[in-house]
């Protein structure tokens, strides 16, 4: 799109974030510094943790604590896709390639010191600069860095302006309205206290500083985390426990055991459908449920000699029955997925649903008929046993069994392990092959992008300038109306052409034992567990 | 055999530890090309399905992963040289900070089961060689073959399944999180640690967290134990000069308490030292089964994260621990019986 157009879009006026009223008012306190009058109680996750200096962050495990530890100059509130001000009192984008955020007064971290635009800007300037491989930093923050044929990613000069204390500017170097959404994510926007990390490494793990609610008393890597109120925390998501214990299992089955067992108050991340099913039957623990994010869907080798043909991906659309993956496989611990995006997205539609109903292999036939493909069409289909877990063959064998009820496919099942599937996906090794998807931050374009610009990410081949130019245009305009319109324009183009079939959608679950409270509350699609949320009364 | 080296424990002792270099050079080896023949790399294992395979390209050029294998070969030899393993790419950790921080737990399991399996199966080996061919011998030899066969992650699901509950012991971790942040890591050994903080709550909480993975593991190897003394047992009794001592007139009983028991628990010493090795590999599943944080969970995550120095580093500190082990038994036998100084 053009940039005339684009600033067409943004228009004259200047298009303020609206972030004022980021606190608030609901009965979670406010205003007041530490809190955590309540007892402690400990959270029991399968996650693995990479690093908890956010410049060497990017997976679910270290984000986890990191957002209770850090600020962010914009984050989600529970169960809302709009970003409010963290450490920032309001945001705006006076054009629609500047990004301007005024923070709030009178912040410090954890350990006494100021928190002033300086430390923003050195925040960004160093993950940038150590560009660790695990780090967020240098894959998100494209709008101000720039990669070079070596692989090094620098920032762009001028690219982040603090012409005071609180006035940080970010100089984008192209429109992109998902800036803002990807600086709640702490791998690529938390800040940290400039006299405390080195500018050119990672400081360790249990020496970090942080300005969040709480801060880090122990750690002791893949064993155990414990987090203390933060004193100096003056924002509004005041802790209500003194102390959180997180404790890390490695097999989600000793995770289960722990949760029935009393040892751990909270069971959060990764459970088996099995396992839940049957704790949803133990009186001494509750299962609660929320809206997840993460989804799983089969990407179609587009220039393979069976997936370029587009009646056939249509005629396995037709005959794809989500439901039944998500009761068979999952125990009915999913929900079947219409889309690319899953619900509660801005723009979320149900295009697969709207494009072919429900399951009919007459239609599917007739779909391949008219297109003069003889059936069954032979079809390879990958998975792997090592990365998705165990019910992922579960979800192999039921697609193998609707695509062959059909009568319309011949498929031949393979699998291998995660390492070589990555390589062997790529090269065409099958014609359909299984993936999942967690999103990096809560837009929804990062449900559309990823997949439809120039093969995705996974780059199975698929082009369509329409769509490259739709998304341009939905990330180069803050009209969330537009967006919207933009969004749902994308996921029909996607359920036409069928460069993936969207699977299913996961829970967002918990399990809580007896006295907690407040577990509910954080359970949403951002998969932000906010510890200043839950408490225990025993 | 000859006695060449007769008198010269201490040459023998120096061939031994001499010994120890290339066996460590031999398993660093296999294991650095082992890891780099496998599938995927830390980059891949990090990142993959997450960003491009261009982007992963990036990085593994940044890291110096696309380097010529055999420069990287020779640069991790003479890093290893200098004692420096290095920091691990997956959680950002120096390996030594590893091994001391997990190692403690490893060695706290180990030695732990190693005395339950000494005390469960010395006996009941003595037991059953006493009193071969009857019931008590047939039920003790059940008892060492299941043990033995049974997979520690079966019999350790059994134990959490149906003796933790309604004994109220805890199925994972090496303590409950309070009492592993309330005590002070003066050793890294948890255990020693809570002794010397003398809080008797936090002890306790140690030792009930401990006893569960402790029996699972002790269990495999009391088996062999068992199996082990009995066969030593029979044959001592059968030896000729308990056959004398019983013509003349001396008990059975007696010479089997003063003479027969002593005698069959020495070789039991040879072998603990591959036992020590069969309790490492066995180490690594307790502890992913009881969550129990040791070197061996995390050798597995590491292989799964394809962590390269991590691995080797935590390797090399098993295998030297075997090694070492090893070589104090094989000196410990040269002391008892000198005609193994060959």
């Amino acid at each position: 799109m053009k940039r005339k157009k684009l600033l067409a879009l943004f228009g004259a006026a200047t298009l303020v974030v609206s972030l004022a009223a980021c606190g608030d008012d609901d009965d979670s306190g406010g205003g007041g510094a530490g809190g955590g009058e309540g007892e402690p109680w400990i959270l029991g996750t399968t996650d693995t943790v990479i690093s908890l200096d956010p410049a060497g962050s990017y997976d679910l495990g270290s984000s986890t604590l990191e957002y209770n530890l850090y600020q962010t100059l914009v984050t989600v509130p529970p169960n809302s896709t709009e970003i409010v001000g963290d450490a920032a009192e309001s945001c705006e984008y006076p054009d629609p390639k500047t990004f301007t955020c005024t923070l709030k007064e009178g912040q410090k971290f954890s350990n006494g010191n100021d928190l002033t635009s300086s430390d923003v800007k050195y925040s960004f300037e160093r993950s940038i600069a150590i560009q660790d491989v695990n780090g967020a930093a240098i894959y998100l923050l494209g709008s101000i860095t720039d990669t070079a044929a070596d692989g090094t990613v620098t920032l762009n000069e001028g690219a982040i302006e603090t012409p005071d204390d609180t006035t940080v500017t970010f100089h984008l170097d192209k429109p992109d309205t998902t800036f803002q959404y990807v600086l709640t994510y702490p791998g690529a926007g938390a800040i940290v206290d400039e006299d405390s990390f080195p500018a050119d490494e990672k400081l360790n793990d249990e020496e970090i500083i942080g300005s969040g609610p709480y801060k880090l008393s122990q750690y002791k890597a893949g064993d155990q985390a414990v987090l203390e109120v933060n004193e100096e925390y003056t924002g509004e998501n005041t802790a209500k426990a003194a102390q959180v214990f997180v404790k890390y299992y490695s097999e989600p089955s000793a995770l289960k055991l722990a949760a029935e067992n009393g040892e751990v108050d909270v069971a959060w991340r990764s459970l088996s459908p099995p396992d839940i099913a049957d704790l949803e039957g133990n009186d001494d623990v509750t299962v609660a449920t929320g809206e997840g994010s993460e989804i799983r869907y089969w990407v179609w080798d587009v220039e393979g000699p069976v997936g370029k043909q587009t009646p056939v991906r249509q005629a396995a659309a037709q005959v794809f029955d989500r439901e039944s993956i998500a009761e068979n496989a999952y125990d009915g611990t999913v929900d079947p997925l219409y889309s690319t995006v899953p619900p509660g997205y801005p723009g979320a539609t149900e295009a697969y649903k709207d494009a072919y109903g429900e399951p009919d292999p007459a239609k599917a036939k007739k779909i391949l008929d008219d297109a003069g493909i003889k059936t069954p069409v032979d079809l390879t289909v990958g998975w792997t046993p090592t990365h998705y877990g165990p019910n992922a063959e579960d979800e192999a064998n039921e697609v193998e069994r609707q695509l062959e009820e059909s009568g319309l496919f011949d498929v031949t099942l393979k699998s291998t392990e995660w390492e070589q599937y990555q390589t062997i996906y790529r090269e065409g090794a099958y014609d359909m092959f299984l993936l999942g998807w967690f999103p990096d931050y809560p837009d929804t374009d990062d449900y559309l992008s990823v997949f439809l610009v120039d093969g995705g990410f996974y780059q199975n081949g698929y082009t369509n300038p329409e769509a490259n130019e739709l998304v341009a245009a939905e990330q180069g305009t803050d009209d969330q109306a537009q967006r919207e319109e933009i969004f749902g324009q994308l996921q029909d183009i996607a359920a036409r052409d069928v460069p993936m079939i969207p699977s299913w959608v996961g829970k967002n679950v918990g399990v809580y034992g007896a006295g907690m409270e407040g577990v509910e509350d954080t359970l949403d699609p951002a998969f932000i567990f906010r510890f200043w949320l839950v408490s225990k009364n025993s | 055999m000859t006695r060449s080296g007769a008198g010269s424990l201490p040459r023998y002792i120096l061939q031994r530890a001499l010994l120890v270099i290339p066996m460590i050079w031999v398993i660093l080896t296999l294991v650095f090309f082992v890891l780099r023949v496998a599938p995927g790399d830390p980059v891949s294992a990090a990142l993959g399905g997450r960003v491009s395979e261009d982007a992963l390209d990036e990085r593994r050029e940044a890291l110096g992963l696309n380097e010529p294998l055999i420069k990287q070969y020779f640069d991790y030899l003479y890093s290893v040289i200098r004692l420096d393993f290095g920091t691990t790419f997956s959680d950002n950790q120096p390996v030594l900070h590893v091994v001391r921080d997990n190692g403690g737990a490893t060695l706290t399991l180990t030695m732990a089961a190693f005395l339950l399996a000494l005390l469960i199966g010395i006996p009941l080996g003595l037991l059953a060689g006493r009193f071969r061919d009857t019931v008590p011998d047939v039920v003790i030899r059940l008892f060492g073959i299941l043990t033995y066969a049974a997979p520690i992650f079966f019999v350790g699901y059994l134990l959490q399944a149906y003796v933790a509950p309604p004994l109220g012991l805890p199925t994972s971790g090496q303590a409950t999180p309070i009492t592993v942040f309330a005590v002070e890591p003066k050793t890294h050994i948890l255990l020693i640690d809570a002794f010397l903080s003398g809080d008797t709550a936090a002890i306790e909480d140690v030792l009930t967290h401990l006893l569960l993975p402790a029996v699972t593991l002790g269990l495999l190897v009391a088996g062999v134990f068992i199996r082990l003394v009995r066969v030593n047992i029979l044959q001592t009794t059968q030896s000729d000069y308990v056959e004398a001592a019983e013509a003349r007139g001396i008990s059975r009983g007696k010479v089997s308490r003063r003479h027969a028991f002593r005698n069959a628990l020495v070789p039991v010493i040879t072998v603990i030292g591959l036992q020590f090795a069969l309790l490492l590999g066995g180490a690594v599943l307790t502890e992913s089964t009881f969550n129990w944080p040791g070197l061996g969970q995390k050798l597995v995550e590491y292989i799964n994260d394809r962590d390269y120095g991590a691995v080797q580093g935590i390797v090399t500190i098993f295998a030297v621990a075997v090694v070492l082990i090893s070589l104090l038994v094989d000196v410990i036998n040269a002391l008892i019986d000198p005609r193994v100084r060959y």
